[in-house]
């Protein structure tokens, strides 16, 4: 796709960041390379293409390394987890790791979870693990928008 | 052929906590030494490279910062940029200057880097500091740079390569080196109890292995080679200078910034990191040293903890790093910390290190990062300086 295409790619603000029903964080991925960002960009970082596709990625990932935090910011209070997530299929992500009980667990499986405002990671779901494994939704011929 | 540039003046207003002085004073005092040093007036500057992160928020000199502290010391007219890269603007001021006199644009050049940390409020200071990302993407995350290293040392403490102990004697080092530097913020030496004792900031980091919030300024005057006679004095000249900003992580791996950008110094200057005599690099917290002895090649990956072992990074080992006592130590002023790097490195070269020099270095090693995309360091400079008559 031309890269004029990006010109008309939506407003930042207007990219959808998560998908709620399916749980799951929504980024771009790249139709000509396959390269993923989250959230999505208008053109791509690994090729320069602007076929970008929005979609919805996997929701399960790596937890790869977290630490926690013992200073508190507005909003934040100390201690908390944060963590370094590469998400099967996805981009890696940064984020808040709930519910890890031992930091010392960690690479771990996590599952992805989202709000309408935010995201965060939990850790060895268990039974509840979603059985999604199918990754970023097979790209459409839509456009984001 | 690029015109050969010389590093002709340095010079520092001590690192540290200066509530009465103002971004002026600082400036000031950094930039008349280097003036003194070179031998120059400031009439001789033909044009600057000022470097601040965050005047705009800590003391709402958003715009011009630059113009408004060299007025203080008699530099006018001439074109001045001002450089903001995070923690690496002071080393971006200097690639700039030296492609201003690679260029041919001018023959004098001034890069002066100036920080102001402390203020009243110190959740503005952290403000500022967590803006040094992508605040559309991590704003609300509560990502602070401590959490940043921390992230990447756990990786190294979970594979093994890395030990607790380790991290703590490197933040041992650092203090012992920054003791006895009359620059630094922090000239006290610590004990591995102290430092793993100290309050924990981000696990596995501790608060004795992580710099602080600091004001200071630094500055370097950097000449066409052959243009200013400094008769009686080593040479320092500029061997490369490369620079980069941060990228994606591939979800599959791949080399650092730091490392694609000190393979290109390394080629630009025709030597390898085996040829590396002192090096300042980036330790934020410092334990980073670890983790950029791999990224920079002075030791193989998965290495760092070994070489440290070693003995290999003292002052008195094979390639001392952080001579000045690193970040963490000397102190972080966030846009003069680039050029304090590339100050303590000439005066190593020359042989004027006091009581913390290195012996006999002849080239020199300078890796500033700065920013942080989600992984990777937003930019980072590396710069190679050669000391160029032998010593005696
Ligand atoms: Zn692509």
């Amino acid at each position: 796709m031309d890269l004029a295409a990006a010109l008309d790619c939506a407003p930042t603000g207007e990219r959808p960041r998560f998908d709620l029903a399916a749980g799951a964080l929504v980024g771009g991925r790249c139709a000509d390379c396959g390269g993923t960002a989250w959230p999505a960009r208008a053109v791509c970082h690994r090729c320069g293409g602007a076929d970008v596709r929005l979609g919805a990625f996997s929701r399960t990932g790596t937890l790869v390394s977290c630490t926690r935090v013992m200073v508190s910011r507005p909003g934040l209070e100390a201690p908390y987890v944060l963590g370094q997530v590469r998400v099967d299929d996805g981009p890696v992500v940064f984020g808040q790791i709930l519910g890890l009980d031992d930091t010392e667990m960690v690479p771990c499986p996590v599952t992805v979870r989202v709000d309408a405002a935010r995201y965060w990671f939990t850790p060895d779901p268990g039974p509840d693990r979603p059985q999604d494994d199918a990754g970023l939704h097979a790209p459409t011929d839509e456009r984001q928008n | 052929m690029a015109e050969d540039v010389v590093v002709a003046g340095v010079g520092m207003h001590p690192f540290g906590r200066y509530p009465d002085r103002s971004l002026k004073d600082l400036a000031r005092v950094a930039g008349l030494r280097a003036l003194l040093d070179a031998g120059i007036g400031p009439r001789r500057v033909r044009m600057v490279y000022s470097s601040n992160a965050m005047a705009g928020m800590l003391q709402g000199q958003e715009m011009v910062r630059g113009q408004t502290v060299l007025r203080e010391i008699g530099i006018e007219g001439v074109p001045v940029v001002n450089v903001e890269n995070a923690c690496a603007g002071g080393s971006t001021a200097f690639a700039q200057a030296v492609m201003a006199i690679r260029s041919g644009a001018a023959d004098v050049v001034l890069a002066l880097g100036f920080e102001k940390m402390f203020v009243a409020d110190r959740s503005r200071t952290l403000d500022a500091l967590e803006s040094a990302a992508d605040l559309d993407v991590v704003a609300g995350l509560g990502i602070q740079f401590t959490a940043v290293y921390g992230l990447r040392l756990r990786l190294r403490l979970a594979d093994g390569s890395i030990t607790r102990r380790d991290l703590a004697e490197v933040s041992v080092k650092s203090h012992a080196n920054g003791a006895r530097n009359p620059y630094a913020q922090h000239q006290v030496t610590v004990t591995a109890e102290q430092v793993l004792e100290s309050r924990c900031i981000a696990d596995p980091l501790t608060l004795l292995m992580c710099s602080s919030i600091c004001d200071g300024a630094a500055a370097v005057v950097l000449a066409r080679s052959g243009v200013l006679s400094q008769p009686g004095r080593p040479t320092v000249r500029v061997l490369a200078s490369a620079s980069g900003s941060g990228f994606t992580l591939d979800p599959a791996g791949g080399p650092s910034g730091a490392t694609l950008c000190a393979e290109r110094a390394y080629e630009q200057a025709g030597v390898g990191p085996g040829d590396v005599n002192v090096a300042e690099v980036h330790d934020a917290m410092a334990p980073a040293e670890l983790l950029y002895s791999e990224a920079l090649g002075f030791c193989p990956p998965g290495d760092g903890a070994r070489f440290f072992r070693s003995g290999a990074t003292a002052l008195d080992g094979r390639l001392p790093i952080n001579p000045s006592g690193g970040l963490a130590s000397r102190g972080h002023p966030v846009g003069a910390t680039g050029l304090a790097q590339l100050a303590e490195l000439t005066w190593q070269l020359r042989g004027e290190a006091g009581e913390r020099q290195v012996r006999r270095p002849r080239i020199a090693l300078a890796q500033n990062s700065g920013g942080w995309l989600e992984g990777e360091s937003a930019a980072v400079n590396v710069h190679l300086l050669e000391r160029m008559e032998p010593w005696i």
